[in-house]
């Protein structure tokens, strides 16, 4: 069955779109990630324009991080000062990823930054990824245990104005979320993610803050950076698109289900050597599509667009 | 005093050509064609009657044309809008557009079809004239370009849109029945243009174009689409806090029966 998206301005079979949904939902429930970097790719290549594709992935990572941040939030997992100062630090970033979008969309470069921002962080974490879990696999089969222990004092504990976070037990510098909040709202409204491949291995290794606010505290904040994403994209360059963003995610929550279920049963390196490769699979296709010559050369906008 | 109006009305209709035996009538299967959340692409039937017969009291000169080769040429066109067509080259390892050129006042859509090949019914010139045929199409930059550059554009331009079926040219496909009865089916992408078009049905015999009828063709989203559309190009502010507000409440309602079905 076909359906005309509003925004998007093409027809898709909707079977397609709620697969699609389903398959990241899977994917992300088994993982414990977003999946907007699975997404918004994947409607690249089923013929969604890029700058849609961006701006709805953005609306739909809303959707599904909003029951998930309630439910943190009533288990007291939110830090809510720090993922305020998130918060403060996304909604600068996002501010200027979108003005960046959108001058880039008028110049036909948008596309390009697309892929090759992908490219770019698809490729790094995706070989971190891949590197630390093999590594952490050898190091189970020598019998080697990490011993936890207090982190070394670093140059984060050197910035100026720092801050008691109550809740995570914490005495920090302010600048160090903003900086991760602004890192994450650029990405967001650039590549149409929640950020949390970044903001997540950030707040642990950077930022040492407990594990069981983690989660919480980075769902609550993407909840708010992709809603600021939605709202720039549709008064900017008007790409978001309802219709797809609800189709996919009612595919996201049936995937998701089942999805969880299987990650129960695999073990965390195996999940994330599967995750590691997904990612850099994802990146390769689109490195490739980049350096091999295009069948046409030519590509046609139109300015004028008729109401 | 209504009949003799009447009356004055259909002969003046039959003035107009009146140097010509032949009327022709022409009808569109649908005057308006509706974008909507099924939509994928549709068909349009034009359809028409040669008439070679007209009687003298209708203005004719009462003289049955025999043994005449008729062609029929339709045209198909939208509005025109300013389209930018970009080129891609490789910088470093990497494909991306650089050279641009802005195309003035384009059809958005065009489609043409006919009896026989264009070239065969009409001389280039007067197939210019009815804009008939893609080699015939105007395509003007706004910057400058040398004649080289000129022609790949073009072509390229020409290719994308063809690609998108957005342009098409199918020659020889009508059919005139009886030498009286044509009609001509074309197709319509789901990614059409919105906006107005303008259907041209040409008459032409022996290199001349004896009768040319314009019937107008509407193309609108209409229903859902249509006030998603508006709504998110009019007042793109509350459709963003629209946007966020469905999202918000879909997450919601999606969390809370996924935790109902998981028990």
């Amino acid at each position: 069955m076909q359906i005309y998206l509003p925004i998007a301005e093409i027809s898709i079979n909707i079977f397609l779109l709620l697969a699609m949904g389903g398959a990241v939902g899977f994917l992300s429930g088994m993982f414990g990630v977003g999946g907007g970097f699975l997404m918004t790719p994947l409607l690249i290549f089923v013929g969604i324009p890029p700058a849609v594709a961006v701006a709805t992935e953005a609306n739909q990572i809303t959707a599904a991080s909003v029951s998930g941040a309630l439910a943190h939030g009533r288990r007291g997992g939110i830090d809510f000062k720090m993922g305020g100062m998130l918060i403060i630090g996304g909604a600068v970033g996002s501010y200027f990823g979108a003005m960046i979008f959108t001058v880039l969309k008028e110049t036909g470069q948008v596309d390009l930054m697309i892929s090759l921002a992908y490219v770019l962080f698809l490729g790094s974490i995706g070989g971190m990824m891949f590197v630390e879990s093999v590594r952490s696999i050898l190091r189970n089969r020598r019998g080697d245990t990490t011993k936890p222990g207090r982190r070394p004092r670093t140059w984060v504990d050197a910035l100026p104005l720092k801050m008691r976070f109550r809740t995570s037990k914490m005495y920090v510098s302010g600048l160090l979320p903003l900086a991760i909040g602004g890192l994450v709202g650029v990405l967001a409204a650039i590549m149409g993610v929640g950020g949390g491949f970044i903001m997540v291995p950030a707040m642990i290794y950077l930022l040492n803050m407990p594990i069981k606010v983690v989660i919480g505290t980075s769902l609550f904040q993407i909840t708010f950076v992709t809603a600021s994403v939605t709202f720039l994209h549709s008064v900017n360059t008007q790409t978001v698109d309802v219709v797809l963003a609800l189709i996919l995610l009612i595919g996201a929550v049936i995937g998701a289900q089942f999805g969880a279920r299987v990650g129960l049963k695999l073990k965390g390196e195996q999940l994330r050597i599967l995750l590691a490769i997904l990612v850099l699979v994802v990146c390769a296709k689109m490195a490739v599509d980049l350096v091999v010559e295009p069948d046409e050369l030519y590509s046609v906008t139109s300015v004028g667009v008729a109401h | 005093m209504g009949l003799y109006m009447g009356l004055a009305c259909l002969a003046g209709l039959f003035m107009g050509p009146a140097a010509r035996a032949e009327r022709m009538v022409t009808d569109l299967s649908s005057h308006s064609i509706k974008i909507t959340s099924e939509f994928s692409g549709t068909e349009l039937l034009i359809f028409g009657a040669i008439e070679r017969n007209i009687p003298q009291g209708d203005g004719g000169h009462g003289v049955v044309v025999e043994g005449a080769d008729y062609d029929i040429i339709v045209v198909v066109q939208s509005e025109r809008h300013d389209m930018i067509i970009r080129r891609k080259e490789q910088m470093g390892p990497i494909w991306a557009n650089k050279e641009f050129r802005t195309i003035k006042n384009v059809q958005g859509y065009y489609a043409i079809t006919s009896t026989r090949p264009l070239d065969l019914i009409l001389p280039p010139e007067q197939l210019r004239d009815i804009a008939a045929g893609m080699k015939q199409l105007k395509v003007e930059f706004l910057e400058g370009a040398t004649p080289e550059e000129r022609k790949d554009f073009r072509a390229g331009f020409i290719r994308n849109m063809k690609a998108k079926k957005l342009y098409t040219q199918q020659e020889g496909t009508i059919s005139i029945l009886e030498g009286i009865l044509f009609r001509a089916i074309l197709e319509f992408p789901a990614n059409m243009p919105v906006g107005d078009y303008q259907v041209d049905v040409h008459l032409i015999r022996d290199g001349e174009v004896l009768l040319s009828v314009k019937s107008p063709l509407e193309v609108g989203k209409a229903g859902l689409e249509r006030i998603i559309y508006k709504f998110a190009h009019e007042y793109p502010a509350y459709y963003g806090i629209m946007a966020i507000i469905v999202a918000l409440f879909a997450g919601w309602l999606g969390g809370f029966l996924s935790r109902k079905m998981s028990g």
